[in-house]
């Protein structure tokens, strides 16, 4: 094995950039055997597809062996050395993913009473998604919890997720803002899925953008996504593309209703007809949804901040009493006179 | 209801030259299964963006916003209940009494420095008139009015701006008061609450309405106050009365049919926006101008006539009251003046957004922070 390691050191004639890390790795650490040994292993098994995260490599078994020959105290120690070696296995794998050294001391420190290995297989799952090192460091960091999950809900989930479109780097602002998209159940995700899917006729194409880009639709209510959607589609006449593209669905129901109703009382705002048409030309989208609220006061409703604040108010009340309304909507309305 | 209406187009019909009764709303909302494709209310809001957008240019999207958007009220005291209790509670709420305001803060500087008493300006407004409202931007809404002390209401609920005609009016002690197209009776009631009145006589074609009318005096004043007042409540035709009562009144108030702008964009029912009352839509100019008329001939020599309408349309404000001022001088010999009435909107300016550039009269326009109104509203005196 060692002798291998050696041949395969002096060729410099296999992929340049592992074979540097493991130069580095072994410079590092001086326990060729072991190192070597592992990181075959791990080669082997990324070519061929398959994750990682299997039983650990075979070196310890060796020290299995003999513990009952000895006293407890140096039983003790060998817990430790095992633990340590472990533990150098899982930083060495780090560094050759990529990690820089700052890098795994604030992912072995993020909780501390994790498993190395749990660790590293959760790493793993996010790289073979195609995240960078950076991004991940970051991500973990943000949401600790990702390490408690088992690893095959994450192997299950990455699949999920691949699936959906959502790896070669598109997961990385997905995890940023909603890490909870490994952590959920898996028929939340498929009910919002479907919702995009089957509900408001999005393709399978629009709905992975869509996830990209506007991640926190996962934590919605499917049915109050729905009705989002059929607020842009028939409320405002905005096509399934420029949903797409506007980012709509990233903003609250409230925002874009205040913004829409006002503009479209103030007359500087018409819902397209049958063809599309309108009397006088909508404000872009980006106008009225992207904008702040000054610039959107200014630029597009052509409105003064305390108007707009009344109408908020207004706004409110008038939403609040027709969910009322529609709360006894089976009783019998009084004649008028 | 359906008898009363019939009743009314068999009075209506034993007067000889009328023009044919308007038809009414043949779809009725309650009893129809579906709703009218193109609802009146959106042909009202199609009507306005055409016309308004050009008379006001761009004062156009924030009196439409304005129109579209829920109104503000104005809390009418009752003096003919424990007014000075009513008055405490409704400032307990944080109202503030605008007329009261208007009036002692609205003057910069009393002629003869003396701070205490009334500003010159006052004997123009009529007295005893104590109306609430919150103050720019608060969005509060008074509690529905209760049965009080005496057995009456405590106070009215009305578009604060349909009390600025009523104010323009000034009246005064012991006035001969005509209103002639009385219902549904906020004005008429306020006419009353001045304290000023001989005589009031409440007019309204409509019997219906006329009920209504009779329902909101018997909910406010007493039965001893009415006869004091010598209140008469009639349902003719108000373009008749310079026939039936010439010349004989102080004070004469023409609240004319209009299209109730504000109206007209919220209910469905009897919309004068349908397309079956095109017509009579196209009519109003003519009936508000004869109704004006008769107001006028109504009036003593030297008394006074406000005209006022619910609609923001040049067409029923201004242009009826040139008009009429103009039939009169060449039909009748008649002379009326236009008083100007620059410094009571200044004393108004604070509670109410008044349009900048009307010719003759003022004009109260909706505005989000104060939403109240369309109200137009002219004074003229009769000189000859």
């Amino acid at each position: 094995m060692a002798a291998l390691g050696r041949q395969v050191l002096d060729g410099h004639r296999l992929i340049p950039l592992t074979w540097s890390l493991i130069a580095r790795q072994t410079t590092r650490l001086g326990g060729q055997k072991r190192t070597t040994a592992f990181l075959l292993r791990k080669l082997t098994m990324v070519s061929s597809g398959g994750g990682l995260g299997e039983s650990p490599s075979v070196e310890p078994q060796k020290y299995v062996q003999e513990p009952e020959h000895r006293t407890g105290l140096t039983q003790c120690l060998l817990e430790k050395q095992r633990t340590a070696v472990e533990r150098e296995k899982v930083v060495s794998s780090l560094l050759d993913m990529g990690f820089s050294d700052v890098h795994v001391n604030e992912l072995l420190s993020i909780q501390p009473g994790t498993h190395p290995q749990q660790l590293l297989d959760i790493i793993s799952e996010l790289i073979l998604l195609g995240l960078n090192p950076e991004p991940v460091c970051v991500a973990l960091k943000k949401s600790p919890q990702l390490l408690k999950l088992p690893v095959m809900h994450m192997k299950k989930r990455s699949s999920y997720l691949r699936k959906l479109g959502l790896g070669e780097g598109k997961l990385k602002r997905v995890l940023y803002s909603c890490p909870e998209i490994f952590t959920m159940r898996q028929r939340d995700i498929e009910s919002i899925v479907g919702v995009l899917k089957e509900k408001c006729l999005f393709t399978v194409k629009q709905v992975t953008e869509i996830l990209h880009r506007c991640p926190c639709v996962l934590r919605e209510d499917p049915g109050e996504l729905e009705y989002k959607f059929q607020y842009a589609y028939f409320r405002m006449g905005i096509k399934h593309v420029d949903v797409v593209k506007t980012d709509f669905l990233q903003y609250s129901m409230t925002k874009t209703k205040e913004r829409h109703v006002f503009l479209e009382r103030l007359g500087r705002y018409q819902t397209p007809d049958k063809k599309g048409q309108t009397l006088v030309p909508n404000p872009l989208l980006r106008d009225i949804l992207r904008v702040s609220e000054a610039e959107f006061l200014a630029k597009t409703a052509c409105s003064s901040a305390e108007e707009f604040g009344v109408f908020k108010e207004l706004l409110a009340r008038e939403e609040e009493e027709s969910e009322g309304r529609m709360a006894d909507a089976g009783s019998p309305e009084e004649a008028g006179p | 209801m359906a008898a009363l209406v019939g009743r009314g187009v068999r009075d209506m019909l034993k007067r000889a030259d009328f023009m044919t009764v308007p038809r009414r709303q043949r779809h009725k909302k309650k009893w129809a299964a579906t709703e009218p494709k193109f609802p009146a209310t959106r042909l009202a809001l199609q009507n306005f963006d055409m016309t308004y957008s050009v008379q006001f240019g761009d004062l156009w999207p924030s009196i439409r916003v304005s129109l579209l958007s829920e109104q503000k009220y104005g809390a009418l005291v009752n003096n003919f209940a424990a007014w000075d209790r009513v008055s405490a509670e409704l400032e307990q709420l944080s109202a503030r009494d605008f007329v009261n305001e208007a009036i002692f803060h609205g003057e910069p500087e009393p002629k003869n420095g003396q701070t205490a008493a009334p500003p010159p300006a006052s004997w123009a407004c009529s007295p005893n008139l104590r109306c609430f409202t919150f103050a720019r931007g608060d969005v509060s809404r008074f509690p529905p009015a209760r049965l009080g002390s005496l057995g009456v209401m405590d106070y009215y609920l009305m578009d604060a701006a349909s009390l600025l005609p009523v104010l323009a009016l000034g009246l005064q002690p012991g006035d001969t008061v005509l209103d002639l197209c009385a219902a549904p009776g906020g004005k008429t009631l306020a006419l009353l609450q001045t304290g000023c009145c001989r005589n009031l006589a409440a007019n309204d074609l409509s019997t219906s309405r006329a009920g209504r009318l009779q329902k909101v005096l018997h909910s406010y004043v007493p039965q001893d106050v009415r006869d004091r007042n010598r209140v008469r409540v009639t349902s003719w035709d108000g373009r008749k009365w310079g026939e039936l009562e010439g010349d004989i009144y102080d004070r004469v108030l023409v609240d004319v049919p209009c299209t109730t702008d504000r109206h007209s964009l919220h209910e469905e029912e009897n919309n004068i926006f349908k397309r079956s009352r095109k017509k009579e839509r196209q009519m109003l100019p003519m009936l508000q101008m004869q109704l004006l008329a008769a107001g006028l001939l109504a009036t003593k020599p030297g008394g006074h006539v406000v005209y006022s309408t619910c609609s923001l349309s040049h067409l029923q404000n201004e242009y009826v009251v040139q008009g009429t001022i103009e039939l009169l001088a060449n039909q009748y010999d008649i002379k009326v003046h236009v008083e100007d009435l620059t410094h009571f909107r200044k004393l108004f300016m604070d509670t109410f957004s008044f349009f900048p550039s009307c010719q003759v009269g003022e004009l109260v326009i909706p505005n989000l922070m104060a939403n109240f109104g369309p109200m137009y509203f002219c004074k003229m005196c009769r000189m000859t």
